[in-house]
């Protein structure tokens, strides 16, 4: 059976901490558009400490490595994104504490715990137009791959990045229902959101880091993304 | 970008550091979680008023740490909430038994952060409450959003609550205090032109010559609508009767109104504002018992100001009364 191993999930969140530091200014453009801007500069405070500090920190399994990024997050990163991350990398950090190695389903339990505890934090649900609505879907994507028993790890993974991308498009007529968006009511409208946009480029990244092939579709995760 | 900033990265803390040497007999602070607090304080019979938010609203809020105001806050980096850590450190540092009041400005970025640290402080036996302010009437508030935002109304919920804490009311007291007050203060804002933070280094938003942004929030976020801008007694009556038609306020109510500056606009023109809103107070059979026009609330260099006015009783008067003394001195 197909596992994820500490190394790929520490591989992962290293190409994620490229991706967003590589993206600090497109970022918080794209927040600019309904929010306050801050988006970008916010979560690559963070991921600058986590890139500088992953390769030293102490990583006897996945769930002490995710412990320590989410505290990194509570001590650096300013914004809604500290505690939306911070709760998520905890959140995942739980289950998956005391392993080296996560089975399908058991990675799929892990980000399910993480969108769970974001959803609780922020009060937010699918359709209110925050990074959750690539989240859930991503983590069901996940589940529904996991009770197949498929081997093809590249597969799920090219799944879950289009199904990331497509809700950049998906959401962007929303009015958006959380987040300092939301208290510019109609005016969200006809923009992307930011955090939509994130998920979408780190999951395309990722697809690139590991070889698989996928071409995104939208154009500000094809613009993040090259 | 032209500003007087060393290393974008540093330009809070080394501001912070700044309002430390300024006020060495009056505050003290842990820079490494970017708090400041009033060096007498906390004491056991006293229940400590605390904020926190983004910076580049200064005055607001480390530099309303003072008697009879905060006793401590922590600040974000530019326009976006602390961090969970800073938040949470700056609630033990200011712990009672007496217990601490955390005044919250209602954004999404603020309440994630604070409820965090509230539920951490509470895990460690620490009495502390949280109370959100949310006074910006350009904001339509509904069940489906975060809400309205907190904007300059923030300065009385501090400084009544403030003083009601140096008066020796309890926790429960202090939350009622702020509940009356955030309920009666309305502001609306406008802004005439951007602002840059720092870390950014361009404008956070395009706006035309001829144009003003009616609604404005304290971040640069989009208001009610993007108009053609007009005479000052005209704004003034766009932002004044905003806010007077919401509550709304009737003929006899005495009232606080503050002009507050957003940073890049003259105590002059300010005062070109307070000239028509106190015309357009009698109109309406508003007295004013209390006036404040300057920068209270700012955003970074942004042109423009808002208007805020809060309905009294004489508890509040006599609150907004009290002596304070902050940061921000002129003497």
């Amino acid at each position: 059976m197909a596992t994820i191993s500490l190394n790929t999930i520490e591989k992962g969140i290293d190409t994620t901490a490229d991706t967003v530091i590589r993206n600090e200014s497109y970022f918080s453009d794209l927040d600019g558009l309904a929010g306050d801007g801050d988006f970008g500069t916010s979560l690559a405070t963070g991921f600058k400490v986590i890139k500088k500090d992953l390769p030293e920190i102490d990583k006897p399994d996945i769930g002490a490595m995710l412990l320590k990024l989410s505290m990194i997050v509570s001590k650096h990163v300013g914004g809604s994104s500290g505690p939306i991350w911070g709760t998520g990398f905890m959140k995942a950090a739980l289950p998956s504490k005391g392993k080296t190695d996560l089975s399908l389903t058991e990675f799929a339990a892990m980000i399910g715990n993480a969108v769970d505890g974001i959803m609780a934090r922020g009060g937010a649900q699918l359709g209110d137009k925050t990074l959750l609505d690539a989240l859930i879907p991503v983590s069901e994507k996940l589940k529904e791959h996991a009770a197949s028993g498929t081997d093809d790890l590249s597969a799920v993974l090219r799944d879950c990045a289009e199904i990331a991308d497509k809700a950049v498009d998906e959401t962007r007529k929303l009015v958006a229902h959380r987040g300092r968006a939301s208290q510019v009511g109609e005016r969200s409208a006809d923009t992307p959101d930011p955090g939509i946009v994130a998920i979408a480029t780190i999951l395309a990244d990722w697809c690139k880091a590991n070889g698989v092939d996928y071409a995104p579709n939208a154009a500000e995760v094809q613009k993040a993304s090259a | 970008m032209k500003k007087f900033v060393n290393k974008p990265e540093d330009f809070v803390p080394e501001f912070m550091a700044g309002v430390l040497a300024a006020n060495p007999d009056l505050l003290e602070g842990d820079l490494e979680f970017q708090m400041v607090k009033r060096k007498d304080r906390p004491v056991d019979n006293k229940v400590s008023i605390v904020q926190g938010s983004g910076s580049g609203h200064e005055p607001a809020h480390v530099m309303a740490v003072g008697p009879g105001m905060l006793d401590g806050a922590c600040q974000g980096p530019v326009f976006a909430a602390p961090p969970v850590d800073a938040c949470y450190e700056t609630i033990k540092a200011l712990a009672t038994p007496a217990g601490v009041l955390v005044l919250v400005n209602n954004y999404q970025g603020d309440r994630m952060a604070w409820d965090t640290a509230v539920e951490l402080a509470q895990a460690e036996d620490i009495k502390v409450e949280q109370f959100w302010i949310n006074d910006d009437v350009a904001v339509k508030d509904s069940l489906y959003t975060v809400g309205r935002r907190g904007v300059a109304g923030n300065f009385f919920v501090m400084k009544a609550c403030g003083a009601a804490a140096e008066e020796g009311k309890s926790l429960e007291e202090v939350m009622a205090i702020a509940e009356k007050v955030n309920n009666n203060v309305r502001t609306m804002g406008v802004a005439l032109t951007s602002c840059i933070p720092p870390a950014k280094g361009t404008p956070i938003f395009d706006i035309a010559d001829d144009e003003m942004e009616v609604g404005v929030g304290i971040h640069g976020e989009p208001g009610r609508e993007r108009a053609k801008i007009t005479n000052a007694d005209d704004i003034t009556k766009t932002l004044f009767d905003a806010v007077a038609d919401d509550l709304p306020f009737n003929d006899g109510d005495r009232v606080a109104l503050m002009v507050n500056g957003l940073g890049g606009t003259p105590p002059a023109e300010l005062y070109v504002l307070y000239n028509k809103a106190a015309k357009l107070c009698e109109e309406r059979g508003l007295t004013i018992a209390r006036n404040y026009v300057g920068e209270y609330c700012t955003s970074l260099e942004m042109a423009g100001a808002s208007i805020t006015m809060l309905k009294l009783d004489a508890d509040l008067e006599k609150y907004l009364d009290a002596p304070a003394e902050t940061a921000t001195r002129i003497f």
